[in-house]
């Protein structure tokens, strides 16, 4: 690594996906802003407790990982009720400015995903002024108790705004009430906790990993940008964080002052509802049949084995991936991240192992995209040199994922129990980076030569019979197989609500509470 | 005015470039059309149906009737044009991202040609100097390039296995179809309407479809 980040200016959740670093439950608050002046008062106090990416130690002059963290972003509307000047406002993105329900038409948030389905603290943002959300502030904890003692310390600091800072209602909870709060936490399997979310995958193992973080130069392999050599090398910081060059050689746009955005970034929030009971049927249905078996079948729609999070292109059939477990359980932790991160898709570039519809393959290509028909019918090849660099189609649209499940799933045959995944992804560029993602890739599919045909998981598969979503589970093409085509896909995954935010440094934060912004 | 139909954009691009440069220009054209691994990047991306470069002399710009007023042009001209899938953004980055060098190639020797890299340069030169598309019809709005070649593959293959199947076993007939099935296992995806290119041109369409609809019922009514 040539340069470490500012880390503390940068916040903590921006660089640290907390449920990794020991932070089992959170909660997200977001509030309205009644009253400029108590408006930037709250937010000083606020961020006085703001958690940066400081590196945590238990040394002399190291600073102790702390029991709780809270970090805070905020709506467009939030910079203008707080004074940020017009002037700095037109150079946020257009994204931004516009809001996660205006844009519900790029993003596919159709049918049972449309805003009028959401939560009803998103169905009337933007809608109706006082209950517009300004600020959103998360809080994660190491231990339940923590969270309280976190949310309690918040809530006196709303108090003493007197009313200038209104915290806002509106999420559904386990049984269908209705909440000030949206919390959400890790799954527990048989009493242990695990990294899974309510289908029963292993979620956040591919996070990027770019240059200047130094608690994730390990994590390199799999996770950067796949070089010519078969190396990997860590993607450009301001492909996440503004006033950073990114991959394209230059600063991403972002409003004046520098001091305004340098250090901060755009985060997506979004409450995915997961239907269990559908997804459980299809899988059912269709593991009965599947060549493989049913959970062979649940790895190819993701493109990795539920139990351990093995990847299909390292374990591609039940053989395979019996070898890969006894080598799994007997690596150390390094190892074991490795093998779950570090691979390509240069010996599945037909899709063989790794559908060209799973997840993981859709959410990030990786060098895959860089492919030609192949000698054989069924076949793509590597299209060698074509492009710059391997990963040329994919470098400038990863996204950090952070965000953790909610709720829990009591009957495995039902959808409308409260189970899900909020999840919040960072990056430089909504329109780049994220948008062009949900668009082009989880919704549509010609990018990866498949038409319409949408990521088997995420897709915002059609309710209307006459538009059938369906997905092709390629075979090697040297094999006596016929691909597995699996027809009428159910919508697994349903939006409840969103917003587009900006995660400001702690300069700009500070900036911001005392009304100094000024491009001048 | 739109330069989308159905699934396409189109792409008019002309670039002013000194004469004696532009018979480099040329050089390297006719080069590329007769090693055409140089251009394994450009035919590796997709998303593109279509590409040209062509050198106009300032002679060369059609002059329809006399009562069309004579310019006077400096420059020779390079015209691109080109047709392809998606959003001029990602094309555009598509092309600096995957062949920067391939580009700078061939419009180093423009007038005021910045580079590919850096990027807002790069699209704000190609912005510039873009013609809007006046016209632009699409017989097959649900088809990208991609869905075209995997239609015919579809056709020729299944023409082929429907005449050779003809006399097989039972066994032999489910391993032909299996390998029908395979062979054509990355042609198969679904044609659906496109995806929205950007709000304002799918605000655009939803506004002419709407004024449509008025007309149709329009002159439905004054025929009844």
């Amino acid at each position: 690594m040539t340069q470490k980040l500012e880390l503390t200016d940068i916040q903590g959740n921006v660089l640290r996906a907390y449920g990794r670093f020991g932070y089992p439950v959170a909660r997200y608050v977001f509030f309205n802003i009644r009253d400029d002046r108590k408006g930037r008062a709250f937010v000083d106090a606020i961020s006085k407790r703001v958690t940066t990416a400081v590196e945590w130690g238990d040394g002399p002059g190291q600073i102790k990982q702390p029991d709780w963290t809270l970090n805070i972003a905020f709506a467009y509307q939030a910079l203008k009720e707080l004074g940020v000047p017009r002037s700095s406002l037109i150079g946020f993105s257009p994204e931004f400015i516009s809001g996660m329900k205006d844009r519900r038409d790029i993003l596919g948030d159709d049918g049972p995903s449309s805003p009028e389905h959401w939560d009803p603290i998103w169905c009337s943002n933007r809608v109706e002024r006082d209950k517009d959300i300004h600020i959103f502030i998360s809080l994660n904890a190491r231990l339940p108790q923590f969270l309280l003692e976190a949310y309690q310390w918040l809530l006196g600091e709303v108090d003493k705004t007197g009313g200038g800072v209104v915290q806002l209602d509106g999420h559904r909870g386990d049984n269908g009430e209705i909440l000030p709060y949206q919390d959400s936490h890790i799954v527990m399997e048989n009493g242990q906790p695990t990294a899974k979310e309510h289908f029963g995958y292993t979620d956040g193992i591919s996070d990027p990993v770019f240059e200047g973080v130094p608690y994730d130069e390990a994590r390199l392999p799999g996770r950067g940008k796949q070089m010519p050599n078969g190396k990997w090398a860590p993607l450009a910081t301001g492909e996440f964080i503004l006033g950073h060059v990114d991959e394209a050689h230059e600063y991403p746009p972002a409003p004046e002052p520098v001091l305004l955005s340098r250090n901060g970034t755009y985060m997506i929030y979004r409450k995915l509802h997961e239907n269990v009971g559908t997804f459980e049927a299809y899988l059912e249905e269709h593991g009965s049949k599947f060549p493989g078996g049913k959970e062979l079948l649940a790895a190819k729609f993701v493109g990795r084995w539920r139990d351990n999070g093995a990847p299909l292109v390292s374990a591609p059939d039940t053989a395979a991936k019996a070898k890969f477990d006894a080598d799994f359980a007997a690596a150390d932790a390094k190892t074991k991240d490795k093998m779950l991160s570090d691979f390509t898709y240069d010996n599945d570039m037909s899709g063989g192992k790794c559908p060209f519809s799973a997840h993981i393959r859709r959410i990030n290509p990786r060098a895959s995209l860089e492919m030609v028909r192949g000698d054989k019918p069924g076949a793509m090849k590597i299209s060698t040199d074509a492009f710059d660099t391997p990963g040329a189609l994919t470098n400038r649209r990863r996204l950090l994922r952070r965000g953790l499940p909610y709720g829990e799933v009591k009957d495995r045959t039902r959808d409308d129990g409260n189970h899900g995944i909020v999840i919040m992804m960072l990056n430089a560029d909504i329109n780049r980076q994220f948008e062009f993602v949900q668009q082009q890739w989880v919704n549509y599919g010609n990018d990866f030569i498949a038409a319409n045909d949408k990521e088997i998981i995420l897709g915002n598969h059609s309710v209307d019979d006459k538009l059938p979503s369906k997905a092709v589970l390629q075979v090697e093409p040297d094999s006596n197989e016929a691909p597995y085509i699996l027809p009428k896909i159910p919508r697994f995954v349903e939006t409840r609500g969103g917003e587009y935010f900006f995660v400001p440094s702690m300069t700009a934060l500070r900036m911001i509470a005392k009304g100094v912004v000024d491009p001048t | 005015m739109s330069n989308i139909a159905g699934k396409a954009y189109a792409m008019n691009v002309i670039t002013p470039i000194k004469s004696y440069w532009a018979w480099i220009n040329k050089l390297i054209f006719w080069a590329a059309i007769k090693f055409p691994g140089a251009l394994t990047g450009l035919i590796t991306l997709s998303l593109i149906h279509y590409a040209r470069w062509v050198i106009l002399k300032d002679s060369e710009f059609p002059h329809l009737a006399k009562e069309q007023p004579k310019e006077k042009l400096h420059y020779t001209y390079m015209l691109f044009f080109s047709n392809f899938n998606g959003s001029w953004d990602q094309y555009v980055d598509s092309f600096t991202f995957a062949i920067p060098g391939g580009l700078d190639l061939f419009w180093k020797w423009n007038i005021r040609y910045p580079k590919s890299v850096t990027l807002t340069p790069f699209h704000k030169y190609i912005r510039y100097n873009q013609i809007e598309t006046i016209h632009y019809y699409s017989a097959y709005p649900l088809a990208a390039a991609n869905d075209v070649k995997a239609a015919k593959q579809v056709k020729t293959a299944l023409t082929q296995f429907h005449q050779d199947s003809q006399t097989l076993s039972d066994d032999e007939f489910m391993a032909g179809y299996k390998t029908l099935l395979r062979g054509l296992q990355h042609d198969l995806g679904d044609m659906y309407p496109t995806p929205i290119v950007t709000m304002a041109a799918y605000e655009v369409q939803e506004r002419k479809y709407k004024h449509e609809r008025e007309q149709a019922a329009l002159a439905g009514g004054e025929n009844g």
